[in-house]
């Protein structure tokens, strides 16, 4: 598994070996999201509501850290079945957060597949002005620790 | 049950969440300037600028002292670790699912 993360940007990417096709449908079948996707005992999905097609709607909770409730919903952008899926995103665990993108991109070879991870939209347009100027407040920080 | 931390983290969150205190911010990473170099910067009055440098002040990103009659101002970038920390738990949160991604998938074949 390997890392990048720029300033604003999260990227995240492993390889499973399974057909893209396969892991499109762990991502949007609902019985098959939450049997996967959660962290025992720190966040754990219990529900997911998934309109598949550009513009539906999305919605995933269950118990978070502490027993606490979660809720993330957004709405899906892109769907090409079964390389690219992408959503937009806004947890309601985070009071700082606004709507941001996540982008999944499956490329299969030989029956094993690259899943490449994408957050993006923290500084971008598409957040408001909370996130505004965070690439150069970040740019500081990095500037300031590595000095 | 809300932490100080956590308190903490909001407050410099607030803080930067401003365009004249971000702008602020940016002035003082140049250098140090007295107060009224920083307001001679903006349109707003002397006392909204004083406003804003107190709220930055207080989670510890402007430090100030006296010389003479001039209060200088300078920048502590400390404080914005706590958004650098808010994308790095969203990296181990998608580190950790990924994995959960591949057992899922490889396991259930």
């Amino acid at each position: 598994m390997s890392s990048t993360s720029t300033i604003d940007v999260i990227v995240e990417e492993i390889t499973v070996k399974a057909p893209a096709e396969r892991i499109f449908a762990a991502l949007t079948d609902p019985a098959q999201r939450v049997a996967w996707w959660g962290l025992k005992g720190r966040f754990e999905t219990k529900h997911m509501e998934s309109d598949l097609r550009a513009g539906g709607h999305w919605l995933m909770s269950g118990t978070g850290m502490g027993g606490k409730p979660f809720e993330v919903h957004g709405v899906y952008r892109t769907i090409e079945r079964p390389r690219v899926l992408a959503f937009t995103w806004l947890p309601s665990w985070d009071t700082e957060a606004t709507e941001t993108l996540v982008r999944f991109d499956l490329s299969e070879r030989d029956g094993v597949t690259t899943v490449r991870l994408t957050h993006s939209g923290f500084a971008g347009e598409g957040s408001r002005t909370r996130h505004q100027g965070w690439p150069q407040i970040l740019d500081w920080l990095k500037g300031y620790a590595e000095s | 049950m809300v932490t100080l931390n956590q308190r903490r983290r909001e407050a410099v969150f607030r803080v930067i969440a401003d365009p004249t205190r971000r702008k602020i911010l940016g002035l003082l990473r140049g250098r140090a300037h007295t107060v009224n170099e920083i307001a001679g910067n903006f349109r707003s009055s002397r006392p909204a600028i004083s406003k804003h440098l107190r709220l930055l002040r207080s989670v510890g990103l402007v430090e100030t002292k006296r010389e003479g009659t001039a209060r200088i101002c300078r920048l502590n970038a400390a404080p914005l670790q706590v958004v650098d920390a808010w994308l790095q738990d969203y990296q181990q949160f998608w580190r950790e699912s990924l994995r959960g991604l591949k057992r899922y998938v490889e396991d259930a074949r």
